[in-house]
């Protein structure tokens, strides 16, 4: 339960952090020639004008009603352009820890299973480079490789944007027949409607479908190639810990076959410490989002910060943090919690 | 009771007469043994040779744009003579950049200031993250809480988005993109810190001093300080790579680095849009970024094996 008190920290330092950059919303918004009159009207409007106690005590208020406000920017609620931007970083941010996690895996275990060979020495290398490339570096290097280098061949990819000129996409809730629906279940399929893969593959357009998935390959390679490298090299050195211990030469005396000493015995243990890493990645994931969002032009939650930050837009900033650190603080507890189901020595503990 | 130690120890012969190896020079020889932690060191090496003489070693002015005293274009490829570039057309080992301005010479200056952005943010988290969690860890109670409290809510943002909001209320620029990343940096030192004196202050020995009264002042930095430094320097050897990349992202997106410094991150921000057309713009500085964060990670990584820290975060 030591979630609430960060969670009210984070918008403590939220508010603060808003507070303090400088530069005035109202004319940040509406332009330098703005009047008093309007100004004061603008303040008034979004409570500006309030001492900020006040201001943060109102802001709990609504947060916790469920209300994150408006983006002064675009005049909008703040939980509709959530409702409109979450999505996409989801759907990168998820795709992108699974792909790392799954290979990331594989190249560690091939990587201890072969310990020195030629094939661990090469996992090692392309793992120690994958931590040490900065994302917008290869988000670039790979843009011009796949759209530039490679363009006549079968392999070449978009080097932005989320879908092809002319490829179209429905709400699933419209293509399902159930444009009536209405309440949470509705915003729930208009949340999903807006990841166009999984959008395709439940309203069953292949055409939306590959396009999306065509254009998410270059994102997803850049943003999983740290947490890929990093769950690499945990997953080998922990199953290598784990193989000396003594249990591992009982399972062997007893005359178990060598894939299963590895892959029953060994990799139980051995993948505990890798769960946290996948969990902690994600605070990498989403601050890689930022940068890759920007190359390659998705709108989702890393590149509306950064443009609210710049634009000073107070509400979308706070809404949007708020979401993010609400995430991380969840998924840490859930990593928490896995880990007292996976291991009984802390379950019966 | 130091006559009485005295006249003890010169009574008692020594049996063996090698002395026995510290702790530093035992990790030096380790580390010494590690081929990625030499390739580490060789590359760091290069790297500080390259920031210290710069000067000599870059062909032009970082700064000066070459319009109108070379017959050049800009965006103009390497051009190398002995690679066949012909001899009546100006060397340039990288090729010039938007402003035409000598990207080699810019590279060669730009090593100085990640070295320093690195060294600097990480030494400021390390002092201040040292001092908090020294105090947390010592002093326990509400102060550990409120103080721990803190580090877990900034652990609570996405390290850049947090570093983007700082230098957003500081100002863009790179003195703030330094205080920025180093404050980020802060709780994972602290937490650290913390833990070390944790586990240090129940050991006997510091139970000895703090009965016969020594200051606490003279404990923390007599006697645990010195034992929490290992895990302080391997993750701050690692910590310097995070800050040079979360620096270069922040150069990047504008916020950091100001042009005309050459700044690495800065110089790839300022090209992005030219990579369909001008990719050695982004390969050159990319190349340089990669190898100076690699060099820190395999340093960090052989150091961690050496001074034969185990830890988890």
């Amino acid at each position: 339960m030591l979630a609430i008190p960060v969670l009210l920290g984070i918008l403590f330092i939220t508010f603060i952090l808003n507070r303090l950059i400088p530069g005035d919303p109202c004319r940040a918004m509406l332009g330098e020639k703005a009047t008093d009159e309007v100004c004061d009207a603008f303040f008034k409007r979004y409570g500006l004008d309030q001492p900020p106690v006040i201001q943060f005590g109102y802001y709990l208020g609504r947060v916790v009603t469920g209300d994150l406000g408006d983006s002064m920017r675009f005049g909008r609620p703040v939980t509709d352009m959530l409702m409109e931007r979450l999505p996409v970083t989801i759907e990168l941010a998820l795709l992108s820890l699974l792909v790392a996690t799954v290979v990331g895996v594989i190249l560690g275990v091939i990587a201890a299973y072969w310990q020195n060979s030629p094939i661990d020495v090469f996992t090692m290398i392309f793992a120690n480079l994958g931590v040490s490339i900065p994302v917008f570096v290869l988000g670039l290097l790979s843009a011009y490789l796949f759209a530039v280098v490679l363009k006549e061949t079968p392999i070449a990819l978009p080097p932005s944007g989320r879908l092809t000129a002319g490829v179209r996409v429905e709400p699933i809730a419209v293509v399902w027949g159930q444009e009536t629906l209405a309440g949470p279940l509705r915003g729930f399929l208009d949340f999903l409607s807006q990841m166009y893969v999984i959008n395709g593959a439940l309203t069953l357009n292949w055409k939306l479908f590959s396009d999306a998935a065509r254009h998410l390959v270059l994102p997803v390679l850049v943003l999983s190639t740290i947490p890929m490298s990093v769950i690499a090299r945990m997953t080998r050195s922990s199953l290598l810990e784990v193989m000396t211990l003594d249990y591992m030469r009982t399972a062997r005396a007893k005359g178990l076959n060598e894939r299963s000493v590895v892959f029953r015995h060994a990799m139980r243990n051995a993948l505990l410490p890798v769960v946290t890493v996948v969990g902690l990645s994600l605070g990498g994931l989403l601050s890689g989002a930022v940068l890759t969002e920007t190359i390659f032009g998705l709108t989702g939650v890393g590149r509306t910060m950064f443009d609210a930050i710049s634009s000073r837009d107070y509400g979308v900033i706070q809404g949007f943090t708020l979401v993010i650190a609400f995430t991380y603080v969840v998924v840490n507890l859930l990593v928490d919690i896995s880990y007292a189901v996976l291991d009984p020595r802390i379950r019966l503990g | 009771m130091s006559a009485t130690a005295a006249t003890a120890s010169a009574s008692v012969e020594p049996i063996f007469n090698t002395k026995p190896r510290g702790l530093w020079s035992t990790a030096f020889r380790r580390l010494f043994r590690r081929r990625s932690a030499i390739i580490g060191m060789i590359i760091l090496a290069a790297l500080i040779l390259v920031a210290l003489f710069a000067p000599v070693l870059a062909t032009h002015d970082p700064v000066k744009s070459l319009i109108g005293i070379e017959n050049v274009q800009k965006r103009q490829g390497p051009c190398i003579h002995w690679l066949g570039c012909p001899a009546d057309q100006p060397q340039h080992y990288f090729g010039l950049d938007g402003n035409v301005r000598d990207l080699y010479s810019r590279i060669l200056f730009g090593a100085r200031l990640s070295l320093l952005v690195g060294i600097v943010s990480v030494g400021f988290a390390i002092v201040i993250g040292a001092f908090l969690g020294a105090i947390s860890g010592y002093v326990g109670g509400w102060t550990d809480n409120l103080i721990m409290g803190l580090m877990d809510i900034m652990l609570a943002f996405p390290s850049l988005i947090l570093a983007i909001a700082i230098v957003t209320v500081l100002g863009p620029g790179l003195i703030n993109t330094l205080l920025a990343i180093g404050i980020v940096s802060i709780p994972i030192y602290a937490r650290i810190m913390r833990s070390s004196v944790l586990a240090i202050k129940q050991q006997d020995y510091v139970m000895a001093d703090r009965s016969i009264g020594v200051p606490t002042r003279r404990i923390l930095f007599g006697n645990i300080l010195p034992n929490a430094l290992t895990p302080l320097i391997v993750q701050g050897t690692l910590g310097i790579a995070v800050a040079i990349l979360d620096a270069a992202a922040l150069s990047f997106l504008g916020l950091g680095a100001q042009p005309p410094t050459p700044e690495w991150g800065s110089m790839i921000g300022q090209e992005r849009n030219q990579v369909f057309t001008a990719p050695h713009l982004i390969i050159f500085p990319g190349i340089a970024l990669i190898l100076t964060v690699l060099g820190f990670n395999l340093l960090g990584d052989g150091l961690r094996d050496a001074l034969d820290v185990r830890q988890r975060s």
